[in-house]
């Protein structure tokens, strides 16, 4: 793998959140000392039936506050939450937008299905607003939330299932070590909509008890919906040493369209591509944030993945879909975020939800949160439908 | 590693299918009027190829025009060793994406459609096919010409991160499921297509073109219409 030695390194400057727990980074940094939940029971029509559905689901008050703060928001929740997190993002890494003029300020958003919740009242004849309308195209989305956060250089869109969020990462740090941007905001959206629902229900994904990754007896995951927002930048802008993006890779399995490889092997090369592309070796990493969707293929393929990268000696891991279930497109950006927090926390995060753990999980499985000195290196992996995986590294600077 | 190449170039579209070795063939008549219009459901494996028809058959339309543009290519993957393949990339670019099987999921929620109702399922198709487990990317662009799919897959083989790069743009929004839905604005502005580029190092392909970044669309039609035997 080539090195190029005259790009810039890529750090991450301020982020944001719109999640089951609240608004903002600080409500998930209180949730992960103790594990806290956003996990709640609403009761929903799926198809024609009335059933009760446990997930991360952002609140009426949430909500509320949302739309308070942002009155002509016109209608499209996507983009309320996305924009939110935007501001928070930028608001977060302090004067530095300051110094960087809009054309150097790109903006890459990761969703899967955008406001796809206007689709649901169109086809049902429902009345919906032109903007809502317009949001169901994910390309218009980014661009209108690039010109909400006054992002006048390159905008892109990535949409590839459960790893976009990691991909959407991937690619704001090309757009700046390629030198079309010296900062790019990366927005992970996605709604928690009748249409998604059905979809998961229809295929027997979801867990009535809701999620609970590498348990013994788990059999569904939990969807979640919600925003996050991390703003990157070229590490020479920051002040202060912060956290780099430092490696990065995706595979495809090759094997089937919605369910893992059994063997791990196409999540184990995006991890070697990663673990490579940071100039790493395994034994540096010291806590992996898994997929862990708490369905059972899921979770047994990655721990036969990790397995097979880290020998005997898997470093701790953990889940973070019991916290906030799983964002689908927001998820690999929400769960980067929860890294982050890890490591100013100084804090390895426990598997919220976990009961009674799967025998077949590597034993660094982390059930509760603790503290941990040292936490300097992080692999963040996701994986999702048609085969997709994607690996992170994000590392501390020493100062 | 070595500037990058076109290998091998596909298009379909309303002007017809075929490849950089083939030209351009017209469609069947009895197929070409709707395909005018814009009407996709009657496009078939059997156009494309002799092999098994029964995974396409439950595709939806953006991974049949995927799958029929990459099997165009007849790049012959299946000959390839293990360890190439898995170092051959996809990079799919789209506008449309997966909305003509989110209406008709939004219509009827059936499982079966459900893995399609995502713009990247395409890639998974693709690479089970042909066994690929390179690096991945599925970008949604305002633009429908697939301008960002072959920069971004230059990229990857310019830092190493794959030896080859199947890039597809891919529009396969049915015209009327979309102003049925009250969608017509969703349409791509240049109607449907597919095409796919297969790029890496210069090794003296017979096949082999320079490879400059630009729309696949026009690349790939360009390719087609004046096919590398004709030259």
């Amino acid at each position: 793998m080539d090195v190029a030695v005259n790009e810039p390194a890529v750090a991450i400057a301020g982020c944001g959140a719109i999640t089951a727990l609240g608004i903002g980074i600080e409500p998930l940094q209180r949730a992960l000392p103790a594990g806290t939940s956003g996990l709640r029971n609403r009761e929903c029509t799926v198809g024609k039936t009335r059933q009760a559905i446990i997930a991360g689901w952002v609140t009426g008050e949430t909500l509320d506050q949302l739309r308070a703060s942002d009155p002509g928001h016109a209608g499209s929740r996507a983009f309320l939450f996305a924009r939110a997190a935007l501001k928070q993002a930028g608001q977060n890494a302090g004067n530095l937008l300051d110094s960087v003029p809009p054309s150097k300020r790109g903006l890459v958003l990761s969703t899967t299905k955008a406001g796809i919740d206007a689709l649901e009242k169109l086809v049902r004849h429902l009345p919906c607003s032109p903007m809502a309308q317009r949001h169901i195209q994910p390309a218009w989305l980014a661009a209108d939330l690039a010109v909400a956060c006054a992002a006048g250089g390159p905008v892109q869109c990535v949409s590839a299932a459960c790893i976009s969020g990691l991909l959407a990462i991937q690619q704001g740090v090309a757009l700046i070590r390629r030198n079309l941007a010296d900062v790019v905001f990366v927005a992970g959206v996605d709604l928690i909509s009748d249409f998604v629902l059905a979809g998961f229900v229809s295929l027997k994904s979801l867990d009535p008890e809701g999620c609970r990754p590498f348990d013994k007896a788990r059999i569904g995951l939990s969807l979640g919906e919600g925003a996050g927002a991390i703003l990157l930048a070229r590490c020479d802008l920051l002040p202060s040493p912060s956290v780099r993006v430092s490696g990065w890779g995706t595979s495809n399995d090759a094997n089937h369209l919605t369910g893992p490889s059994r063997d791990g092997s196409g999540l184990v090369l995006a991890i070697f591509r990663a673990l490579a592309r940071a100039g790493v070796a395994p034994d540096s990493i010291d806590y992996i944030n898994a997929h862990g969707t708490g369905t059972p293929y899921n979770d047994n393929m990655e721990a036969l993945a990790l397995r097979a990268v880290f020998g005997r000696r898997v470093p701790p891991f953990s889940s973070s879909k019991g916290m906030l279930g799983h964002t689908l497109g927001a998820a690999g950006i929400l769960e980067t975020i929860l890294c982050l927090a890890a490591m100013q926390a100084q804090l390895l995060p426990g598997t919220p939800r976990l009961r009674e753990r799967d025998p077949a999980a590597p034993e660094s499985l982390l059930d509760h949160s603790r503290p941990a000195s040292g936490l300097r290196r992080i692999l963040k992996i996701n994986c999702g439908f048609g085969g997709t995986n994607g690996a992170l590294v994000l590392e501390r600077e020493l100062p | 590693m070595n500037p990058p190449a076109i290998l091998a170039a596909s298009y379909l579209g309303p002007e017809g299918h075929g490849n950089d070795l083939t030209g351009l063939r017209a469609w069947p008549a009895s197929l070409n009027e709707a395909l005018q219009r814009g009407e996709l459901d009657g496009l078939h494996w059997s156009l494309v190829s002799d092999s098994d028809p029964s995974r396409f058959a439950r595709m939806d339309l953006m991974c049949r025009l995927g799958l029929m543009a990459a099997e165009l290519l007849d790049a012959g993957f299946d000959a390839m060793p293990e360890a190439r393949r898995e170092r051959i990339g996809v990079c799919v670019e789209t506008f449309a994406g997966s909305l003509d099987t989110d209406i008709r999921f939004a219509q009827t929620p059936r499982p079966s459609i459900f893995a399609y109702t995502l713009p990247s399922t395409v890639i998974g198709e693709i690479c089970i096919r042909y066994r690929l487990k390179g690096p991945v990317l599925c970008l949604v662009s305002a633009d429908a010409a697939g301008n960002n799919a072959a920069v971004e897959a230059a990229e990857w083989l310019k830092l190493g991160d794959a030896g080859a790069c199947l890039c597809l743009s891919c529009e396969a929004l049915d015209r009327k499921t979309a102003v049925a839905a009250g969608l017509p604005g969703h349409l791509p502005p240049d109607g449907w297509h597919a095409c796919a580029l297969l790029i890496g190092g210069r090794e003296g392909a017979p096949r082999e073109r320079p490879f400059a970044a630009g729309s696949l669309v026009e690349i790939c039609r360009k390719l087609c219409s004046k096919p590398k035997r004709a030259c």
